[in-house]
């Protein structure tokens, strides 16, 4: 099995949400029911993020301007599945793993120890937990259905072929040629996503409006405290090597260490050697020899 | 009590003559208290504590660690780590508060103006280290220069280490942060981890007494809290002479 990738093409999408549903129900994700169970925030968009059962949305955007007067961009918010993947790097318990047949960024749940480590490193600030131990919960690109050689849900369900699955580089190809399409049509600022960012995502998209406008992010990079964190592994290696080789070293150059014992006679001042008699200090003055003179074993 | 000194040459020999033909008798061994028990305990509550969460800590920094257990057994030692945490803040809060004097005491230590003795030890201490059969160290108050560079350091990387923790435990459980603050409590938690590795090491390596020239020492924390005379004088001269020109504090075995 080669590369694959998700397409999804913003010019074809209705904004319909059946991949949402789609998504919830092959994953048994539940939605909430109760009548109001969502604020209202007027817009169509539900939920306004992410959540814990939550893997995938579509965004809704709007504002002036375009051939038309007005651009209505409908974005999708899920995992990118990036090759170059920060949550997999970061994740101590391997529960987040690129797939080496498709790219594609599966999840073993089981495996997951809930410390969410990787939403610090997500550019797209994906990662949601849920169920008591906070687990992790996001896309998986149905690799369980993938592997099995059927389409992911979400794609299934897409009735204006907005979204496709399929060989990457197959899929980068249908989206250069739709993006060039758009610009012939007046939309200037189409634009292909995911060939290049983060190592080459396999979500590839096409954005009719451009990069900002479908809410996705224009140079998407591991953030800074999560790269520093995953200097701090072999800095604090090496540092406790370091210092318990340097420690060794130590106890190894003192052994046979033997010193005299002292006693103090208040009543003179003297600082004596108590087998040997002989004072060591009288008084208790401030050190006279100087730090070379220490050194000299004086 | 001030004491009268004996100054001319010919007395202060036979005064330190019939000094240690005293202290050489039965029961003439002298110790001075250094340690309260209140103390005693805090430090080993905290220092158990300190161990158990580096260890427990491990199996969230080292993937290999983790893969090797199990997710099941990562959660339990992660669920333990928390509890340390708390243990790791709680105690040496409430023993704080329990002794105020005890922490002004502590930190006057810590914040003492540094004499030229002082000066001098902290610049000795490294070749002393590699040295300690050639090089002669400086005299001492209470707490070492250097002892208060490395205290210093365990107290504010142990608090840093304390109010992360309990930031992340909020962050992962009743509070959310955002992945971006989140990171930065993260990565300032690693931070503290390898201060903590680096002092805690060389703490442990100086303060039980691996390092021959302070044999003896893991007694003043884990055993009674009591130092003996010649040892008080060989770390912390200037201390040991006025504990035992006052008495005060001064036991006889």
């Amino acid at each position: 099995m080669g590369e694959k990738a998700f397409l999804f093409d913003s010019s074809r999408c209705t904004a319909c949400r059946g991949c949402q549903v789609a998504c919830k129900c092959w994953n048994n994700l539940p939605s909430p029911i109760e009548k109001n169970a969502n604020r209202l925030h007027g817009s169509y968009q539900s939920p306004m993020d992410l959540n814990g059962d939550t893997r995938l949305l579509i965004s809704f955007n709007e504002a002036e301007g375009g051939p038309k007067g007005v651009k209505w961009a409908f974005g999708r918010r899920s995992c990118q599945h990036c090759s170059d993947a920060p949550c997999a790097t970061v994740c101590p318990s391997s529960a987040l793993r690129v797939d080496e047949a498709t790219g594609l960024v599966g999840v073993n749940e089981d495996a997951c120890i809930g410390c969410r480590r990787c939403s610090t490193a997500c550019p797209y600030d994906v990662p949601r937990y849920h169920g008591p131990q906070g687990k992790i919960n996001k896309c998986t690109g149905c690799l369980d259905r993938v592997e099995n050689g059927m389409l992911p849900a979400c794609v299934t369900t897409c009735q204006p072929k907005a979204l496709m699955f399929g060989d990457r580089d197959e899929m980068i190809a249908i989206a250069k040629e739709r993006v060039e399409m758009l610009r012939a049509k007046g939309y200037e600022d189409a634009t292909v996503y995911g060939e290049e960012e983060m190592g080459g995502l396999h979500v590839i998209q096409v954005l009719k409006h451009g990069v900002a406008m479908h809410g996705q992010v224009e140079e998407p990079e591991m953030p800074a405290s999560a790269a520093l964190a995953q200097i701090m592994k072999p800095v604090v290696g090496v540092a406790s090597g370091a210092t318990v080789l340097g420690l060794a070293g130590m106890f190894a150059l003192a052994a046979g260490y033997k010193r005299d014992k002292l006693v103090y006679n208040e009543k003179t001042g003297d600082t004596l050697d108590a087998e040997t008699g002989a004072v060591v200090k009288h008084g208790d003055g401030q050190d006279e020899l100087s730090v070379k003179e220490h050194l000299m074993g004086r | 009590m001030a004491m009268e000194k004996v100054e001319n040459a010919a007395g202060r020999t036979a005064d330190n003559q019939a000094f240690l033909e005293e202290r050489r008798a039965p029961g003439g061994e002298r110790y001075i208290k250094r340690h309260s028990r209140q103390a005693r305990w805090t430090h080993g509550i905290t220092i158990v504590c300190c161990i158990l969460l580096c260890i427990s800590g491990l199996f969230v920094f080292v993937p290999p660690l983790a893969q090797a257990v199990g997710a099941d057994a990562v959660f339990a030692i992660r669920m333990s780590h928390r509890v340390l945490g708390v243990l790791f803040v709680a105690v040496p809060l409430i023993s704080a508060i329990a002794s105020p004097r005890g922490v002004k005491h502590v930190f006057s230590n810590l914040f003492a103006k540094w004499d030229s003795d002082d000066k001098k030890w902290m610049l000795l201490f490294l070749p002393y280290l590699f040295m300690a059969k050639r090089v002669h160290m400086p005299d001492q108050h209470e707490v070492k220069s250097g002892q208060r560079f490395a205290d210093g350091m365990l107290w504010l990387f142990g608090a840093e280490m304390g109010i992360t923790g309990v930031l992340l435990l909020l962050g992962s459980t009743v509070v959310d942060f955002g992945p971006a603050a989140f990171g930065v409590i993260w990565f300032l938690h690693d931070l503290g981890f390898l201060v903590i590795c680096v002092f805690a090491l060389a703490h442990i390596f100086l303060g039980a007494g691996i390092f021959q020239p302070y044999r003896g020492t893991h007694k003043l924390m884990f055993g009674d809290g009591m130092v003996s005379e010649s040892d008080a004088l060989y770390h912390w001269g200037h201390w040991a002479r006025e504990e035992l020109e006052s008495g005060e504090n001064v036991v006889r075995k």
